[in-house]
């Protein structure tokens, strides 16, 4: 059942892309829209508002999560369609560790930003 | 019966023996038509008349053995189940199934399709060997059971959803529509038990998952089976299962035979027995 919970997963993170991706857009490119709604962002996109949300636990969390189902739903449909051209099992498993590497590797670097401004 | 005679058909028949070497090319026939003549009455006259070197499958001639899908304007159909005046022109173009290994001219290789047919274990299977072996009665099944599964049970293992499935195309690893779709036929079926037994065969990267829903197969279909929707239905039923959602159908009940209706028939003599 492992490649049943791996489609699951593509399924999931494809709408969590959908919501954490719309509060990003929402929140920095939909300010006139906001204010008409009576919040007003005090201009979002600024430098200042950007490192005063970098502070905050919950904006840390917001990308740190956007980063890694981005990175799943992109990765694994990457590797689905690599496989549908591959006709080895053995270049499979090479193919998937490769993708999974790539994907902890970037994780990890990635996050370090969203991680290191909380901490300033 | 009067048949009306219409002008001539060019047909452009692949011709190709992996045996002999060489490339595939395409040879011309020139057949006389008449209204109501199929492609298969066409590839006849040219077996009988013109040249009987060429190599096309076919048996019933009325689109139920599934023998003569062949790629006609580039489109797949029965040959037996397509006659020439649905194209509105004086040319065809004929060849072999693609997604399939050619064995000679429009005879295709499909070993490799009855073995993943196969591989789904496509039969009732039960949890109680003994009852399976050796029913003891009947199994009672609903109106509404039976429609839920019944249009998957027309597929007559043509092989057409295969050759027109973009994904069969690319990977050849792939289960294909036919086999995914009598895989769920099999397990929407409340006599059977056999989920635990088909599902690790089409649950992998090759199988279920690999669908990309292009729906070609459902087009393409000559008996208007849908294999697409069988194979969403088949992820449905694998999600829930492995989730634990929902709640899993009974097994059908078993219905003592009717006081009025005649004992079971026992085997006829002639029946080969085994050992």
């Amino acid at each position: 059942m492992r490649y049943t919970y791996l489609w699951l997963m593509q399924l999931v993170t494809g709408v969590l892309i959908a919501v954490l991706l719309g509060i990003h857009m929402v929140i920095q490119h939909l300010e006139d829209i906001l204010r008409f709604l009576g919040f007003n962002l005090n201009d979002p996109a600024s430098w200042q508002s950007m490192m005063e949300r970098s502070r905050e636990v919950i904006w840390a969390g917001i990308y740190i999560a956007l980063l890694a189902v981005v990175l799943y739903h992109a990765l694994n449909g990457l590797r689905n369609v690599i496989l549908e051209l591959t006709p080895s099992a053995r270049t499979e498993r090479a193919i998937t560790w490769t993708i999974v590497a790539f994907g902890v590797i970037v994780f990890a670097w990635a996050s370090y930003v969203p991680i290191a401004l909380l901490s300033r | 019966m009067h048949k009306e005679k219409a002008e001539p058909i060019t047909f452009r028949v692949q011709r190709y023996n992996p045996e002999n070497g060489g490339k595939p090319h395409f040879q011309e026939f020139i057949v006389p038509s008449s209204k109501g003549m199929t492609v298969l009455d066409g590839l006849i006259y040219i077996k009988e008349n013109l040249d009987s070197t060429i190599a096309f499958r076919t048996s019933c001639r009325m689109a139920i053995c599934g023998s003569c899908g062949m790629l006609i304007n580039n489109y797949p159909h029965l040959a037996c189940h397509t006659q020439i005046e649905e194209f509105h022109s004086n040319r065809l173009t004929i060849k072999p199934l693609p997604n399939f290994p050619i064995i000679k001219d429009l005879v295709v290789d499909l070993a490799p399709f009855f073995e993943i047919h196969k591989s789904i274990k496509p039969y009732i299977l039960r949890d109680d060997l003994e009852e399976m072996e050796n029913p003891s009665t009947e199994y009672a099944q609903s109106h509404r059971a039976l429609e839920s599964f019944l249009q998957f049970t027309y597929c007559i293992k043509c092989g057409i959803c295969v050759s027109a499935c973009p994904t069969s195309a690319s990977d050849k690893q792939f289960h294909g529509p036919q086999a995914l779709a009598q895989c769920y036929r099999y397990c929407a079926d409340g006599r059977d038990d056999g989920e635990p037994d088909r599902f690790p065969v089409v649950g992998t990267d090759h199988g279920v998952w690999h669908c990309h829903l292009a729906g070609a197969c459902s087009e393409s279909c000559p008996k208007g089976v849908d294999p697409a929707l069988a194979i969403q239905l088949l992820k449905r039923r694998m999600v829930s299962r492995t989730l634990r959602l929902g709640k899993k159908e009974p097994p059908a009940s078993t219905l003592p035979p009717p006081v009025e209706s005649k004992p079971k028939l026992p085997f006829p003599e002639f029946t080969v027995k085994e050992g």
